[in-house]
């Protein structure tokens, strides 16, 4: 087995070769010309070519050729305009069999003949390619590509007379090497310089690599057809198909990326094996014969043998099943669709090394699913849209409540609300018989039971009483007209004379709620299995402590608010954020109690996330209603920030910066587009093209056509 | 039935689908793809169809990601991509509508200081103005910040966090973080309540609700108000420690810094995530006092995390204490997603099923319950029992992708 091996030099090569055999390798650039053999650890020095009295510009290669048929003949590209012939069977030290000096400028590459050892190409700068016999020592041909510089020249491996050159332009030239004035066969293959170009061993096919960060494969059976195109993520230096595999190509890019990418052509968006040992971009590549071995120097000065085994494979690490799910509990999955011999693959276990038919089949199936019964949102939604928050006396609203969370199934949120109600409504019967010393003193005084709302009202005596006066007057105003909900706080306070009324009821209703407290839990906890019934289990304990205290005439004993918060904390510690919220908007300033008991932190927190889950469902009417009943200052803001509505005059354009739709330029004022009428009302305008007019008008306009009823131009936008 | 029938959508997206993304009120959704191009659909009004309103390539490499911004910032997508880089795009409403009507998205920035493929991107939440977390193959977090909302344009790193090992995943904690730290602090332990000191939670009194103890009496718990981010590693190489870091901004230096995580020691589950994370997510905070965070791996672990004060009150540390694990998918999984009230995660894996998982508290009806079949067809799958509370994770619903039956 073939490992990972890698020597280092002093300097980078430009280029490397194997001999026939893949037992060596020659690596070149400008300061180095070294032969390596390859062994099974590492790479050993066999003989270094840069050697002699006179190292001069001969020796700095672009490139390098090992002859296929006889293993002591090489050639290099040197970067003065020179093709170097090198004989490692010379007995001297230097190996330097002959020099062409016919170039003019830099020669970019050397390639023999794969059938004749004899004959030799070269592509140089100055534009032309020349092809060499080494027995002659002679140039034979001259073949003018009548472009800038050939940057890649390639004998085709199916006939032998038919080489292919790639030039800076983009052009890619098949040349019959019988045939020097003219090409055979030309084509534009890239918008940019193509760097190389390489040759399929079995299909007529040739691959070519460009700045504009493409590989193409192109069938040149007939009229050049584009096969492939494989998109990289940078200029692609050299290619190389791999051997005995039909789709698969290595590349190196020119710059950025330092990985060695092998592509299957059949997907070209992502590398099918990558090798990442390069600290630089790579600039020689060569198949060790086999496919699973490559050869490779780099700037970072190493020489690298790649194997298979320490290849990285990008798609592997790529998530292949993607999913989400959004707000309303749509889920959108999209998985990669298997072939037919995927099942097989399942078989065989969770081996996830891609087999080269899996690798290539790629594409995905997405749907989107919608859950039907989603309670937990539906609980939410239909609790935001019913609750009942304010406009009504804190008795109403905490019945309604808890019929609307009672007919949901959220029982143990409708006791929460019951709770609130017993606790939190005015209620003089039971302190009636208990303390009527408390009860003669002030009629007012029935929330006497919470000592500190007993201070308050003491100091807001009169208030009280105002509020008691002209409470029938303000709760009956607040029926009829809901929003005015600020008055309404107020009146509850007043709304006394309807529970002396109906004196037993409030205290019957509290035993009623200890007697059936355990029905509904066994209910509460299949019903919803996010309720809460170890919480309320507590809660009611605390309640029949309640009623016992006051039993026993010591009604200060027991702290309602603290109760509650932790009844509250415990539901938002569910991910209930909607019970605790709607309860403390709902109490109104009856709040300050219990607020007192949870953090600010805590209350903002959950605030806002029930505004986040709100405006997530757009429910922005229930939302606002949230922002604005608030005591949060926090929060109330929210809807108080400026918004900023800019104007225009809709015959000069000039921005509107006077109050009024009078334009100071033109003197006059902004009229409708259709009727050109100055528009009392609704003004509805495009912020395109600053015309408008009445929003009855521009409404039928917009519905029959698309541009500006004015003629502008402008196709109309309104939101 | 538990679900609508599925709507297959025909993608033409020309390689494997990586990712799909709703956006915040769930009415668009974006796909990006290998085939190096992102698609919008969008959701007629008053209809369930998914309608195709944008493609364009995006990248020249796969898209791993996409991702949407909070629509207070407008239409803003951002994508990260094997070509080592991530955009933003936004949407040019009202013009530039090509032949077949579809709409416009800008690229606004690339994102190109990643020297390696960007694996993940995500835009904090709202409350901390427009900020967007990248990690990328080698290891390394970066934050850009762009300071004016209105110029997409503009991005400046904030900071870059190196890490060494491949990472593979972003969540941001998406609670209600402002910029200010919780002074309050809350004793867990109940026994030597002092005036004025907050009792939270009774442990002895079987209503508590953490469902993990305490072990140290000293220890308190603060209610986290910092930024934080979750990272997980796919790395093969990445120690069983490093497979999630978290990393949270310390105000006062404004700087994101690495936290160091205790696990619980009570835990009986080995808690610490040995294989590759392939996705992590913090589910929506609500009102909890701890965060809740699902990783997948080759099963998914649950992870409750909160923030612990010692007594002394100058170290913050976070504890990390492993809530459940789900091995019902019995092979990797590749994706989680909480809903947007987080009581469900749902997750896809290679046996090609989504499933969805919700959590139940085990009461004492609960074995009616099963009898009884509440709720699904379902399948009692994990029963975990969290210390001082037992939590009963149920598989409620299995979407297999194959012929899909549900």
């Amino acid at each position: 087995m073939l490992k990972t091996i890698f020597i280092a030099q002093e300097c980078p090569a430009n280029a490397l070769a194997l001999n026939k055999d893949y037992n060596k390798v020659v690596i070149a650039g400008r300061n180095v010309f070294k032969i390596f053999s390859i062994e099974e650890e590492e790479f050993v020095e066999v003989c270094n070519l840069r050697v002699g009295k006179n190292l001069n510009l001969n020796f700095s290669c672009n490139d390098v050729a090992w002859n296929n048929i006889d293993d002591h003949i090489l050639a290099t590209a040197a970067t003065n305009g020179a093709v170097v012939v090198w004989n490692l069977n010379r007995a001297s030290r230097s190996k330097q069999e002959h020099v062409f000096v016919d170039h003019k400028r830099t020669v970019n590459k050397v390639c023999f003949n794969p059938v004749e050892a004899n004959w030799l190409i070269s592509g140089s700068q100055d534009g032309t390619m020349k092809t060499f016999d080494l027995r002659t020592k002679e140039v034979i041909k001259t073949f003018f590509s009548n472009t800038e510089s050939v940057r890649d020249v390639q004998f085709s491996p199916h006939s032998h007379f038919t080489f292919a050159s790639v030039s800076e332009n983009g052009n890619v030239q098949l040349w019959d090497m019988r045939k020097t004035e003219k090409c055979v066969l030309q084509f534009t293959a890239h918008s940019g310089p193509i760097f190389a170009c390489d040759w399929h061993s079995e299909k007529p096919c040739l691959a070519t690599a460009s700045r504009d960060k493409t590989i193409k494969v192109w069938d040149l059976s007939g009229r050049p057809l584009l096969e492939h195109t494989i998109s990289t993520i940078a200029s692609v230096g050299r290619i190389k198909w791999r051997p005995q595999s039909t789709f698969h190509i290595a590349s190196v890019a020119l710059v950025v990326d330092c990985t060695v990418n092998v592509w299957d052509v059949r997907r070209p968006y992502i590398p099918y094996a990558a090798f990442t040992k390069h600290k630089d971009v790579a600039t020689g590549i060569a198949w060790r014969g086999s496919p699973d071995v490559l050869l490779t120097t780099s700037r970072d000065c190493t020489l690298y043998q790649h194997t298979f085994k320490d290849a990285v494979y990008p798609a592997l690490h790529s998530n292949q099943k993607a999913l989400d799910i959004s707000p309303s509990g749509e889920i959108a999955f999209a998985f990669r669709i298997n072939a037919g011999q995927s099942r097989q693959n399942k078989l065989a276990g969770t081996s996830r090394k891609p087999g080269n038919e899996e690798f290539w089949q790629a594409s995905s199936a997405l749907n989107v699913i919608r859950r039907v019964l989603n309670k937990e949102l539906d609980w939410l939604l239909k609790c935001a849209e019913q609750y009942v928050l304010a406009g009504k006396p804190l008795a109403d609203i905490c019945d309604h409540n808890a019929d609307v969370a009672r007919r949901l199934g959220r029982l143990a949120v409708s006791l929460l609300w019951t709770t609130v109600k017993t606790l939190y409504t005015p209620r003089t019967s039971d302190h009636g018989h208990q303390t009527p010393s408390k009860e003669e003193q002030v009629d007012g005084e029935v929330e006497g039971e919470r000592d500190n709302e007993i201070r308050r009202e003491d100091d807001d005596d009169l208030g009280t009483r105002l509020g008691d006066s002209v409470g029938d007057f303000f709760f009956g105003d607040a029926e009829m007209d809901p929003l005015s909900m600020d008055f309404e706080i107020n009146g509850l306070d007043g709304l006394i004379s309807q529970d002396w009324g109906i004196p037993m009821e409030a205290f019957p209703l509290r035993h009623e709620i200890l007697d059936r407290s355990p029905p509904p839990e066994q209910y509460t906890a299949p019903d919803s299995p996010d309720s809460a019934d170890g919480e309320m289990q507590g809660l009611n304990l605390e309640n029949s402590l309640s009623l016992k205290a006051i039993g026993s005439c010591k009604p200060m004993s027991w702290e309602a608010g603290v109760t509650l918060a932790d009844a509250l904390r415990s539901h938002a510690e569910q991910g209930d954020v909607q019970t605790p919220v709607c309860i403390l908007i709902a109490l109104g300033e009856k709040r300050s109690n219990l607020i007192s008991h949870i953090e600010p932190v805590e209350q903002e927190t959950w605030t806002f996330a029930y505004l986040d889950i709100l405006s997530q469902q757009r429910m922005w009417l229930h939302s606002n209603q949230i922002i604005k009943l608030s005591w949060l200052p926090s929060v109330s803001q929210l809807n108080q920030q400026s918004t900023t509505v800019y104007t225009g005059c809709s015959y000069c354009n000039k921005p509107l910066t006077q109050a009024g739709w009078m334009c100071s330029k033109c003197d006059q004022s902004v009229v409708c587009s259709l009727c050109h009428q100055v528009v009392h009302g609704l003004y509805a305008w495009c912020q395109g093209c600053m015309h408008g007019g009445h929003l009855t008008h521009m409404k039928e306009w917009i519905e029959k056509k698309k541009f500006c009823p004015t003629g502008c131009g402008h196709a109309c936008q309104y939101n | 039935m538990l679900f609508s029938p599925p709507k297959s959508i025909s993608s033409e997206h020309k390689d494997v689908i990586h990712d799909v993304a709703f956006d915040h009120y769930g009415r668009r959704m974006a796909t990006c793809s290998s085939d190096q191009f992102v698609m919008v659909w969008d959701k007629e009004q008053g209809d369930d169809n998914w309608k195709k309103s944008a493609e364009w390539k995006a990248h020249s490499g796969s898209v791993w990601k996409v991702a949407w911004a909070h629509p207070e910032f407008g239409q803003v997508l951002a994508t990260c991509s094997f070509d080592r880089t991530a955009a933003v795009w936004e949407e040019i409403v009202g013009e530039s509508y090509n032949i077949i009507g579809q709409k416009h998205w800008a690229r606004r920035t690339n994102l190109v200081d990643s020297r390696t493929s960007v694996m993940d991107v995500k835009f904090a939440p709202k409350s901390l103005g427009l900020l967007l977390a990248t990690c990328s193959a080698d290891g390394v977090i970066r934050i850009y910040e762009a300071p004016d909302v209105m110029n997409l344009a503009q991005w400046t790193l904030q900071q870059e966090v190196p890490c060494k090992y491949q990472a593979s995943c972003i969540s941001w904690n998406p609670s209600y973080t402002r910029e200010r730290r919780c002074t309050k602090y809350f004793k867990l332990n109940n026994s030597d309540k002092k005036e004025g000191e907050m009792k939270i939670h009774d442990l002895d009194n079987g209503y508590a609700n953490y469902p993990f103890m305490v072990e140290d009496p000293d220890s308190y718990i603060v209610v986290p108000q910092v930024p934080m981010l979750a990272v997980g590693f796919d790395d093969q190489n990445c120690g069983a420690n490093n497979r999630v870091v978290i990393l949270q901004n310390i105000t006062r230096l404004r700087r994101w810094n690495k936290t160091e995580c205790s696990t619980s020691v009570t835990d009986h589950c080995t808690s610490s995530v040995t294989d590759p994370v392939h996705d992590l997510a913090f589910a929506p905070r609500l009102g909890r006092s701890y965060d809740l965070l699902a990783v997948a791996t080759k099963d998914i672990k649950l992870y409750v995390l909160c923030q612990i004060m010692n007594s002394s009150f100058a170290t913050v540390k976070f504890k990390l204490h492993l809530a459940a694990n789900f091995e019902g998918h019995n092979s990797t999984v590749w994706r989680i997603s909480w809903n947007s009230v987080g009581s469900i995660l749902v997750s896809s894996g290679d046996d090609r099923c989504v499933r969805l998982w919700k959590q139940c508290p085990v009461g004492p009806y609960d074995k009616n319950e099963e009898d009884r079949g509440v709720s699904s067809p379902s399948k009692l799958l994990d029963s975990v029992q969290g210390q001082g509370r037992k939590y009963h994770w149920k598989c409620v619903g299995v979407i297999k992708a194959e012929g899909l039956n549900i």
